[in-house]
Parts: C-alpha cells; sequence; structure tokens
C-alpha cells in the first residue's frame, strides 16, 4: 500500500497543555492504515511566526492575519484510507468524551446513513466569548479532526467565507439534526 | 577580465591593493550596530544578550557575522514561509470540511 | 573591500571609515532582504560607491590626498613600488567622479565591464569609455611625469 506521509510537521516536544483535545493513541495509530494523512501542528509561537509572513495588503490574508494573533493553537490530523472500514465509530468515542469536558457544547451534528458521513462542530465558550472551535468529519475513507485554541469572535468565521475555505458558518442557528 | 594587462594596468592593480581600516573598526561597527538596529525586541539573542554584541565582544570577524546573519534571516524566511503554508493548508481543510457541514445541514432543513 | 573602496576613492581614512561604518550599519538593518553571500558583496559595492559619490557631492571640492594618512594604513600586501604607486593613487584622484569609482571597481575589486556596469548602474558602453580614458588620461600623465624626470 503506497502511502504518502504528508507531515508538515514535527513537534514532538509540544507540550500537551497546548492542545486542548488530545487524539486518543487508536487514531494515531490510523496513520499506519492510512494512504495519505496531513498532520499541521501550530502553536501559538509558530502561528505567530505564520503571521508575519502575511501580507497587510492582501485582504484575505490581512484577515487571517487578524484572525490568527490571539490564538493558541491550531491542529488538523487528517487521514484518508484506501478502503472503507479502516476505523470505527467507537474509536471516535475517546475524542468525544474529551469535547464533552465543561466549556465545550456541540452545535452541530450531521449524520447520513445513505453516505455513511458523520459529523460534528463543538464550541467551547468562556465567560460568553468562543475559547475554541473542533470539528470531526467521520467519512467511509477520511477521517478529519480539526481544533482551533483560543479567541474567535463569530463574525471572524462568518468573514472568512470562502477565503481560504472557510465557510460562512452560523454559529447562532439551531438545526433539525442537532441533538 | 580575461585579456591580458598591460604594464599600467599592473601597476593599477598594485596601488589599488585592498587597505584595512585602522585596529578596532570591526568592534566599533558591531558596538555601534548592535545599539542602533531599529527593534531590539527583534534582535537574536544568546544567553540574553543580542548576538552582535556577543559577536563584537568575542571580536568575530565582520565578513563572519554577516554570513551568519545571512544564513539565519535565510532559515527565518524559509521557516516562516513554511508556517504561513501550514496555516493555510489547515485553514483549507477546515474550511472544506465547515462547508461541507453546512451543506448537509442546509440539504436537511430544505427537506 | 567597503573601506579600501572608501579610502581608494577619497584618499581619508577617518572619512573612508565613517563610509564603511554607515554602510555596515545599513547592511544589518537590510540583511533580511538580502539573499546569499553574493548579493551582499554586490550590495556592499553598490552602496559604498553611492556613498561615495554623495559624499563628494556633498562637499563640491577636489579631495586632497592626505599623505600622512596613508603612512599609516595596513596594506594586506607592499607594493611592489611604494612611489609609482603612491602616484597613481594621486594622478587616480584628478579623475572624475564616476571614471574614478570604475577605476577603483576594476583595480581594486577585480570586476569586469559588465560587473561594473551592474554596480554603479549605467550603461556597459559607459564604463568602457571611462576606463578606456581613464587609462589613457593616466598614462599620458605618467609619461610627461617620467619625461621630467
Amino acid at each position: 500500500m503506497k502511502k504518502t506521509m504528508i507531515a508538515m510537521a514535527c513537534w514532538a516536544l509540544l507540550p500537551l497543555a497546548a492542545q486542548e483535545i488530545k487524539l486518543p493513541p487508536n487514531l494515531e495509530k490510523l496513520a499506519d492504515k492510512a494512504h495519505e494523512v496531513v498532520d499541521v501542528t501550530m502553536d501559538g509561537a509558530l502561528l505567530q511566526l505564520a503571521a508575519r509572513f502575511l501580507s497587510d495588503k492582501d485582504p484575505d490574508e490581512a484577515r487571517i492575519k487578524k484572525l490568527v494573533s490571539g490564538l493558541k493553537g491550531i491542529y488538523v490530523k487528517s487521514f484518508e484510507f484506501e478502503n472503507r472500514g479502516e476505523y470505527q465509530e467507537s474509536d471516535l468515542e475517546p475524542l468525544r468524551a474529551q469535547l464533552k469536558a465543561p466549556g465545550w457544547s456541540r452545535i452541530v451534528g450531521v449524520r447520513s446513513k445513505r453516505s455513511g458521513e458523520n459529523a460534528e462542530v463543538y464550541l467551547r465558550s468562556d465567560n460568553g466569548g468562543i475559547t475554541g472551535l473542533a470539528v470531526i468529519a467521520a467519512e467511509p475513507k477520511e477521517l478529519t479532526i480539526v481544533q482551533i485554541i483560543g479567541p474567535l469572535q463569530p463574525e471572524d468565521l462568518r468573514d472568512l467565507g470562502g477565503h481560504f475555505g472557510i465557510p460562512r458558518v452560523d454559529v447562532g442557528r439551531k438545526n433539525g439534526k442537532e441533538e | 577580465m580575461n585579456e591580458p594587462m598591460d604594464d599600467l594596468e599592473r601597476q593599477l592593480v598594485d596601488a589599488l591593493q585592498r587597505k584595512e581600516p585602522s585596529a578596532g573598526f570591526e568592534q566599533r561597527v558591531l558596538t555601534a550596530a548592535s545599539r542602533n538596529v531599529a527593534n531590539r525586541n527583534k534582535l537574536p539573542t544568546w544567553f540574553g544578550m543580542p548576538r552582535l554584541r556577543w559577536a563584537a565582544a568575542l571580536a568575530m570577524p565582520l565578513v563572519l557575522i554577516v554570513a551568519v546573519e545571512i544564513r539565519r534571516e535565510a532559515a527565518e524566511r524559509a521557516a516562516g514561509e513554511a508556517a504561513k503554508a501550514r496555516l493555510q493548508l489547515a485553514l483549507k481543510i477546515t474550511g472544506e470540511k465547515l462547508r461541507k457541514i453546512q451543506d448537509q445541514v442546509n440539504a436537511g432543513q430544505d427537506q | 573591500m567597503v573601506f579600501s573602496i572608501a579610502f581608494h576613492f577619497l584618499r581619508e581614512r577617518t572619512l573612508a571609515e565613517e563610509i564603511a561604518q554607515d554602510v555596515f550599519l545599513q547592511l544589518f538593518r537590510s540583511l533580511g532582504s538580502l539573499e546569499s553571500e553574493a548579493h551582499v558583496t554586490f550590495w556592499l559595492r553598490k552602496v559604498t560607491s553611492n556613498r561615495c559619490v554623495d559624499c563628494v557631492r556633498k562637499r563640491q571640492r577636489r579631495p586632497e590626498v592626505a599623505l600622512e594618512d596613508t603612512a599609516e594604513l595596513r596594506n594586506q600586501e607592499t607594493p611592489s613600488d611604494p612611489l609609482l604607486s603612491r602616484k597613481l593613487q594621486t594622478l587616480l584622484q584628478s579623475l572624475p567622479v564616476k571614471p574614478r569609482l570604475v577605476m577603483i571597481l576594476r583595480y581594486q575589486e577585480d570586476l569586469g565591464p559588465d560587473e561594473i556596469a551592474r554596480v554603479l548602474d549605467m550603461p556597459v558602453r559607459t564604463v568602457k569609455s571611462h576606463l578606456h580614458r581613464s587609462l589613457a588620461m593616466l598614462r599620458g600623465k605618467m609619461e610627461r611625469s617620467m619625461g621630467r624626470a
């Protein structure tokens, strides 16, 4: 099985406290089964370094710069598999358990039996403000987990609609599929 | 230039041999540089002291300092561009997933 | 290199050191925009040349040779004929600003006309013209002074 590992960073020495939600070992091991892995781990210092190279003159980059200015971390792990069934729904339970900690709320849950896709969006709030975002996107041949830690404004996410691929997200709206 | 030089030209090469500045010149430059660099908070440091001051204290050759600083700046630029690329990838993936979720939510509401 | 270009241009050690210090301070501020050591060398020659021209224009007088200064300088090597060298150095001072710089970049830095043209931001044919005329002038003056001797 041809495996293409795209390791964008190797930050094994990062303090775990910087990453709020820890990827359970069983999910880490999915890298061995995946034919492609994207692993982006950026703590505050690395985000600030990246921000220095974002242009103030480009409107999109300027918005991103403003967004990341207060963030403590961005963590993205995405596994792509050749075949279905390389991971189980139960493998995600330790992750979901962490997202039941105080402060975290699931604001969106979408499940499709037809396509086998299951996606959830969680927000962490503190004193009325958003301090974290987590996304679990589970598809038959792909699993993606995203964490953004740090102060986020709803309009930050909305304003970035269409830029750098972040769509307008209306975090205040309830939906019929939400549990 | 590959053309052979005539006598006058060879004499000019002789007369224009490189001259050295007075003793202590490099130290004065490095000391002035470490004082005058605009943003001291961004000066790279060794053990808390600006690197240029260390160099002045150690009387490192100016050419070595310049070479080291070029490599450091180039490395920092490379690291910064790589970090920017990683950030853009992370946000792109996040956006794709959120957009897909949004579409699924909207599709469910339309039904 | 920097000090030497300034010194051979101005023939004043103190002023040459001031220019050299300014150039290096500017270099440290500009390091972020320089991409390689070759780029730095080019940049140093260019900025030093510009500073020399600016210095002369500000002073607006022919630079005088400070012979007592030259005696204190350290050479990397001893010229084979110190008196002849000093004569040539003096004659170089009689050249106008741009031809003088061209001669220094050619015979101190061993740059070709194309490289000199890039450093001084002038057409190659102008560089060649300066070289040709300056050599002719120096040759004539040297022959006349030897003839008198």
